[in-house]
């Protein structure tokens, strides 16, 4: 019995692991609050008296979602709107991309351009939507075109950001092994910038959404936009919202997408690992 | 052989005055040898180091290597830089092929010698590693086995030890030392450490600062392999002379007014 006296007592009782509401606030937190609004607002329209003709309530959005989806009436809209917003962020991406390059490396560039950039990046460039259908019609071009004006400055202010913050060290050093400018310009310029080209482009999808949206409110006989307002005009407040969620839902998605695109170009970037 | 000749370089700012940096510097080095470039903080030794390498042009003065005038960096010099340098993107394999890719090395014979620089300075087993996963000392590993990838008859190091803390710093001189041992290169090497620059060179030039000029060469008697007993030699008579030497020369520098 005296080994008993050695023995130490069981240390107390420390939970060994965070507990589950602490190491999911944020998670619990934020499905509280959408619940909470989505409840308050299926009561408003249920119960509390508002007409379904100024208000449609969440259920009844969900089930026309679904319904358009699952027979088909909702494709030609997507269709229409995911070609204009594509064409015009790829195009963006094509201009805005090396103009961004040329301004981050020459500064005879960036001190010429710098302050019409500057004012087409602050502009409402939806206030260009009537002169873009005088020059370029009511069809898919004139849309394509505000897309890309109004999204191709984001790319381009974002790009020479990300090529003039590359360490000017990794430049030297690079020219020390003997490298010619276009070893530089691909080997240090385009990798350095690339997540901030990312950035950009994440930016401007909240963008090009706007732009397609509010070209097919103007002129359009088709997409979600031209869906929406339609919609609207026919006190369809259901349908309204499924145009919003859609749009909504690609923003999110595209949105989450990229960040994670980010996330795996630069780990250096985003990292805590740091011995 | 390196040679410096008549090497004055002057930053040159718009709208005002040129700042002198170097004036009339000439210097050799002979193949083979460990030439350490000792001074104080502004003497230009940097800025020499930069015009060997051809990445600055000197304002006066040439450098030539074998006789023929270095304008532009060259395959047969290599730099380590103190802060590194390591692009952030690549792992430690990869940054060594960044300098095997830009000599025009491609393919299983780029990888095979990053994987072998990376042997050569104990970091094989951190081949895949981003330079943010690696420690000071490993970063340097990385850019010493990036430099010693290409094979340089040069090696120019820009006080590579600089930012590392003073015991990784001393295992790294004595991993210097013995990776020198077994393959014998030139080496011109910044420092503002007298400790380092006695121990590891065969040749010290000292040099004065505003603007920088060279104030004294002392060549180091030491006897060779110093790795192998670096104890023994820093507490050796000879080592403390040569160490007091240069301190007495740096401090009557900094005595004088400015």
């Amino acid at each position: 019995m005296e080994a008993d006296a050695l023995t130490l007592p069981d240390p107390p009782d420390v939970p060994s692991i965070v507990p589950f509401w602490i190491k999911h606030r944020t998670a619990i937190t934020r499905t509280i609050a959408v619940t909470v609004f989505l409840f308050g607002w299926e009561a408003a329209v249920r119960w509390g008296g508002v007409s379904p003709l100024f208000l449609s309530s969440p259920s009844a959005v969900v089930l026309r979602l679904i319904k358009v989806f699952a027979n088909g009436s909702i494709w030609p809209s997507v269709a229409a709107t995911a070609n204009v917003a594509a064409w015009g962020a790829a195009l963006s991406i094509v201009v805005g991309v090396p103009v961004g390059i040329l301004m981050g490396r020459s500064m005879l560039f960036r001190d010429t351009l710098e302050p019409f950039i500057m004012a087409m990046a602050s502009a409402p460039i939806v206030a260009f939507l009537p002169l873009l259908i005088i020059w370029l019609g009511i069809g898919a071009t004139s849309k394509i075109a505000l897309v890309f004006i109004g999204s191709v400055f984001v790319i381009i202010v974002n790009t020479e950001t990300g090529v003039r913050q590359i360490d000017y060290r990794l430049i030297e050093t690079a020219r020390s092994f003997t490298a010619s400018e276009f070893d530089i310009l691909t080997q240090i310029v385009a990798p350095g910038a690339l997540p901030f080209m990312v950035a950009g482009v994440r930016l401007a999808i909240a963008r090009v959404l706007i732009m397609v949206v509010v070209a097919e409110f103007y002129a359009a006989t088709v997409g979600i936009g031209y869906l929406i307002f339609q919609a609207g005009s026919q006190y369809d407040t259901t349908l309204v919202f499924v145009g919003v969620v859609i749009l909504a839902g690609t923003g999110v998605f595209a949105n989450a997408a990229l960040r994670a695109l980010e996330r795996r170009i630069a780990p250096w970037m985003h990292t805590d690992t740091t011995r | 052989m390196i040679e410096v000749r008549n090497v004055t370089h002057r930053f040159e700012s718009a709208g005002r005055a040129s700042l002198p940096v170097l004036n009339d510097v000439s210097l050799s080095v002979a193949d083979g040898k460990f030439v350490s470039l000792l001074g104080p903080s502004g003497c230009g030794k940097t800025t020499l180091l930069r015009i060997i390498d051809g990445l600055v042009q000197p304002t006066h003065g040439q450098i030539l290597i074998d006789g023929t005038v270095v304008n532009k960096p060259g395959l047969d010099r290599a730099m380590v830089f103190q802060e590194f340098n390591l692009l952030p993107w690549r792992t430690a394999q990869h940054n060594v092929e960044f300098a095997l890719g830009l000599h025009g090395v491609r393919g299983a014979e780029r990888r095979d010698r990053a994987i072998e620089a990376l042997q050569r300075v104990g970091l094989e087993e951190f081949a895949g590693f981003y330079p943010h996963q690696l420690s000071g000392g490993m970063k340097q590993r990385v850019g010493l086995a990036r430099a010693l990838s290409t094979n340089p008859r040069y090696l120019l190091m820009d006080e590579p030890f600089g930012a590392l803390d003073p015991l990784v710093r001393e295992f790294m001189q004595i991993d210097l030392l013995k990776l020198l041992d077994a393959e014998r290169r030139t080496i011109v090497f910044v420092t503002h450490s007298v400790d380092e620059a006695v121990f590891l060179s065969d040749r010290v030039i000292i040099f004065r600062a505003h603007p920088g000029s060279i104030l004294e060469a002392l060549d180091i008697d030491l006897p060779p392999r110093r790795f192998e007993n670096d104890e023994a030699i820093k507490a050796s008579p000879a080592f403390v002379n040569y160490r007091n030497t240069i301190w007495h020369l740096l401090k009557e520098q900094l005595r004088r007014p400015a």
